[in-house]
């Protein structure tokens, strides 16, 4: 690099300074256009392939969704329900995405995690409460197990995270199939001649506590486990040693070696803490809202965690709202499933709503990328000026 | 040791026997002038190439080879000044338009794609039909023609990094250039594989009146190697001789230039006087006080993950208050150093000892806490966090200085920043604000300020005032100066001689991951430096 390319670079660098105390007020404005336009479009959509694909009219397809999920004491105390889970995994995943890891399996996590979690619920003895804290910290043990596998291949073979817990995915999910399946293992222990393969159902003692009754607003105690741990989460991470290396990790692994931060250490307790968290809410789920294992038994909500933690970026306190807007949709989705609208069209409207709300961060992203290669070049043009053509061409 | 680069005099080139020149040169360059910004790269460089001989053209980092020879390859358009090949002038739009004149290069960094065959590399770029089964066959015909030897159904992966070269010079000769360059091309080479280089470029020149023009600035090969020798300092040629004419002496110096021109720059910019370098000198100069020794390198060896030689034997000793400027060209193994002095490699054997006591090199942050503080060179890449504030990037490897046991304490971190951003001046809105934000210079304070606080027993500073305004530059060197009074022992690692001359108390040269030789300030005259950069031991 010449030294015209560092004096360029420097003035760069005062530039953005000044433009960075600026212009707050217009990033808020730019995001809310952004937010409103993304959102209008995708119900847009929506509303076409209601109706091209039904009889239903968009209007009740969006009242229904409404309805399922906001309008009644009762749908709101499932949209709760709904966003418990999303919102633990989605906290785990925030964690390994600010040590700079993508942990693509939380899905499998939490599949494993409610695996082991029923295997101490159903077997464990001693007083409710006891069994209850062990049936979770089960279910925490078992995520951080499986996301375990993933650290080990990481840092002694150097395989690729993403890849690796992608895959475990498919494992885990073959786990509960033979789990369920098998007499001397989890398998019903019903006298019905046909055995399904499900777990048996766990005690109802062993069941957390539900706050209000029916027909009226009422919630799983479990919300307030997620509550907790993400004030426990947030604070970690902003005020903590551990967060500040972890942050360190995350945006810079060469320097965060050099400051004494060991990235095998560092970074495999962070897929594990990631893993804990999916399997703490497959814990939540089976104690909550399931209270036995099936095969299906995750219904995607490790991915929805992924995803909230995808639009959340690196922050614990916005997967909060996030994941309110997924139990929503789920929520919604299953209510409008019951009107008759078929349910391919229920998740093609929800992946909508989710690109709606995954596009401006990344939008805004793509958009300063280019701004600043733009800058660049201009830097570049200013300190090596077009030439004049002389001479070679005589 | 020396390291003859070819054996036997047989292999040398007897400028008398060289082949008659034919009338017209190969290339001729009049009067190429290429501005950047306020720096000139090259200003009015004359440099004539005859077919038929292989042209040395010698220089140290910076002195304007490589830009004139992109400008050559048109891969920059010069400011003024005119190409002419075999008598006739042309314009070189682009590196296309040069291999359409018999213009090829290769270059010090490969540009072969590992997961392709050797075959599938040396065709690629090529519009029109495709015949692997010809392609292969003319891989293997050059080979035989030339002694580059290549299996050309080989994938480049496979291949060592010598074999790689060849099959870039394979790829170069199947164009059937009248003019092949190559850049620093023995610098990723072993010793037989420099010398079967040569002798394939004796061959090119030799049997079949190409010319060839070797970028370089190894004294030996040079003198080995080539017919006539063009040396650049600072954008211009300063001199061109018959290499049989010549010896590593006045090579060395007409590289390195004249002394009293250096001193003189120095004092212009109020980095030395000469009663002060002396009365320094004076300080520092007694080797007897072994006890002081701060840093010891004993035996460093790194191997790169393609199995070059990074640091190869280096030793070296930084005593307590001295500055020890290590000069050298680029890509001598320094970045390898600073890298082993921050943590982030391991040895292969050798070890490092601080205050004396052995540190357990490459585990993370064993550096820092046996109190060794870098600059590095690239100050984004192991020196700062872009992404987090200033006074967090204050205290990245010395959490200790704001926190208990397991919280930062807030209050303590941004009092810390205010004392750091005061004492050390750096120009930010706040200390909340992220790195991303402040200048290069005030980012190299940040670092400066952090790496100082934390009362360091060493200090490596790598190329510290690279890219820096004239008054940063006197910031940095009046407080790697201060340090060194202050009883820190300084490793200085620069390319630039003036800098290294103007600072240190010892001068070390490093040449092929090894250090050719230590000396006082006093006895370090420009042209045992200059044979020393050039890989010749002291």
């Amino acid at each position: 690099m010449s030294a015209a390319d560092r004096v360029g670079s420097e003035r760069l660098g005062t530039a953005s300074a000044a433009a960075a105390v600026g212009d707050r007020a217009r990033r808020i404005a730019v995001n809310v256009a952004l937010y409103t336009l993304a959102f209008a479009t995708a119900l847009a959509l929506s509303a076409l392939l209601v109706v091209v694909a039904t009889d239903a009219s968009p209007g009740t397809v969006f009242s229904a969704m409404y309805e399922g999920s906001l309008k009644t004491g009762a749908a709101r105390g499932l949209t709760l329900d709904e966003a418990t889970p999303v919102l633990i995994v989605g906290l785990g995943a925030v964690i390994a995405s600010r040590a700079g890891i993508i942990n693509i399996g939380p899905e499998g996590q939490l599949l494993i995690g409610a695996t082991t979690a029923t295997a101490v619920a159903l077997h464990a003895e001693g007083p409710a409460w006891l069994v209850i804290g062990l049936t979770l910290v089960a279910g925490a043990a078992g995520g951080a197990l499986w996301a375990g596998i993933a650290a080990l291949l990481r840092f002694t073979r150097g395989v690729d995270v993403v890849i690796s817990t992608l895959l475990l995915n498919f494992i885990a999910a073959e786990v509960v199939s033979y789990a369920v399946g098998r007499p001397w293992l989890l398998q019903e222990t019903t006298s019905n001649l046909q055995k399904l393969p499900q777990s048996d159902r766990i005690p109802e003692e062993l069941q957390l506590p539900r706050l209000g009754s029916f027909p009226g607003f009422n919630v799983s105690s479990a919300v307030f486990i997620a509550a907790a741990l993400v004030v426990v989460v947030a604070f970690m991470m902003a005020r903590s040693r551990w967060g500040f290396r972890l942050k360190m990790l995350g945006y810079n692994p060469t320097a965060a070696r050099k400051a004494g931060v060991s990235v095998a250490l560092m970074g495999g307790g962070a897929l594990l803490l990631s893993g804990a968290f999916a399997g703490l809410s497959g814990g939540v789920m089976l104690t909550g809202t399931v209270f036995r294992l099936q095969p299906g038994f995750s219904q995607g909500i490790g991915f929805n965690g992924l995803l909230a933690a995808l639009i959340a970026r690196r922050n614990p306190i916005a997967v909060v709202p996030v994941a309110f807007f997924f139990g929503a949709l789920r929520a919604g989705g299953g209510f409008l499933a019951s009107t008759g609208v078929p349910r391919f069209l229920v998740d093609i409207v929800q992946a909508l709503l989710v690109l709606a709300a995954l596009f401006p961060p990344l939008f805004l992203d793509l958009a300063r990328r280019r701004r600043e290669l733009r800058n660049a070049r201009a830097a570049a043009r200013r300190t090596a000026p077009v030439p004049e053509t002389v001479g070679a061409a005589a | 040791m020396t390291t003859p680069i070819v054996d036997g005099a047989s292999d040398r080139p007897g400028t008398g026997e060289a082949r008659p020149a034919s009338p017209v040169p190969a290339v001729e360059l009049r009067g190429i002038t290429k501005r950047f910004g306020s720096v000139v790269a090259c200003d009015r460089v004359d440099l004539t190439v005859e077919r038929g001989e292989i042209h040395g053209l010698l220089g140290q980092n910076g002195a304007g080879k490589s830009t004139l020879m992109k400008i050559l390859l048109g891969l920059i358009t010069p400011d003024a000044g005119q190409i002419v090949i075999n008598g006739h002038p042309v314009v070189v739009k682009d590196p296309l338009a040069a291999a359409a004149i018999g213009v090829a290069m290769v270059h010090q960094h490969f540009s072969v794609i590992p997961a392709l065959t050797v075959w599938e590399n040396v065709t690629l770029g090529e519009t029109g039909r495709l015949d692997p089964r010809r392609a292969a066959r003319e891989v293997e015909e050059i080979g035989a023609r030339y002694g580059l030897d290549v299996d050309p159904q080989a994938r480049v992966a496979d291949l060592t990094t010598g074999q790689r070269q060849r099959v870039e010079i394979v790829k170069c000769l199947r164009r059937n250039p009248d003019i092949l360059i190559l850049d620093e091309p023995t610098s990723v080479l072993t010793l037989a594989e420099s010398q079967d280089l040569f002798r394939v470029l004796r061959r090119v020149v030799q049997d079949e009146g190409r010319a060839v023009v070797l970028i370089s600035h190894k004294l030996d090969e040079i003198l080995h190697a080539t017919d006539r020798v063009t040396i650049m300092r600072n954008g211009a040629v300063v001199s061109r001789v018959t290499t049989g004419e010549t010896d590593a002496r006045s090579l060395a110096r007409e590289m390195v230039g004249r002394e009293v021109s250096l001193r003189t720059q120095a004092a212009a910019l109020g980095l030395i006087s000469e009663a002060e370098s002396a009365a320094r000198v004076g300080a520092a100069g007694d080797p007897g006080e072994r006890a002081d020794v701060v840093l010891r390198v004993v035996d460093a060896h790194v191997r790169g993950p393609d199995g070059r030689r990074l640091l190869d034997g280096l030793s070296l000793d930084v005593r307590r208050g001295e500055i020890l400027g290590l000069a050298g060209v680029e890509g001598n193994g320094q970045a390898t150093l600073g890298q082993l002095l921050s943590s982030l490699v391991e040895l292969e054997a050798g070890h490092v000892e601080v205050a004396g006591r052995r540190v357990a090199c490459g585990r993370p942050g064993a550096m820092a806490r046996a109190g060794v503080a870098v600059i590095p060179e690239d100050r984004h890449d192991s020196g700062c966090v872009l992404d987090m504030s200033v006074a967090e990037n204050l205290v990245l490897d010395h959490l200790d200085a704001v926190s208990s046991r397991v919280l930062v304490n807030p209050r303590r971190m941004r009092e810390h920043a205010a004392a750091l951003i005061e004492r050390f001046e750096i120009k930010t809105p706040s200390p909340d604000v992220p790195m991303r934000s402040l200048s290069g210079g005030n980012q190299q304070r940040v670092l400066l300020a952090r790496e100082l606080s934390r009362s360091p027993r060493v200090l490596v500073a790598l190329q510290p005032t690279h890219g820096l305004d004239v008054g940063a530059i006197e910031y940095m060197t009046n407080q790697i100066r201060a340090a060194a009074e202050r009883g820190v022992g300084v490793l200085l690692v620069s390319t630039e001689l003036e800098e290294v001359l103007a600072l240190s108390h010892r001068v070390a040269v490093i040449h092929g991951g090894r250090i050719m030789g230590v000396l006082p300030r006093a006895e370090a005259d420009l042209e045992r430096i200059g044979m020393m950069m050039g890989g010749r031991p002291l």
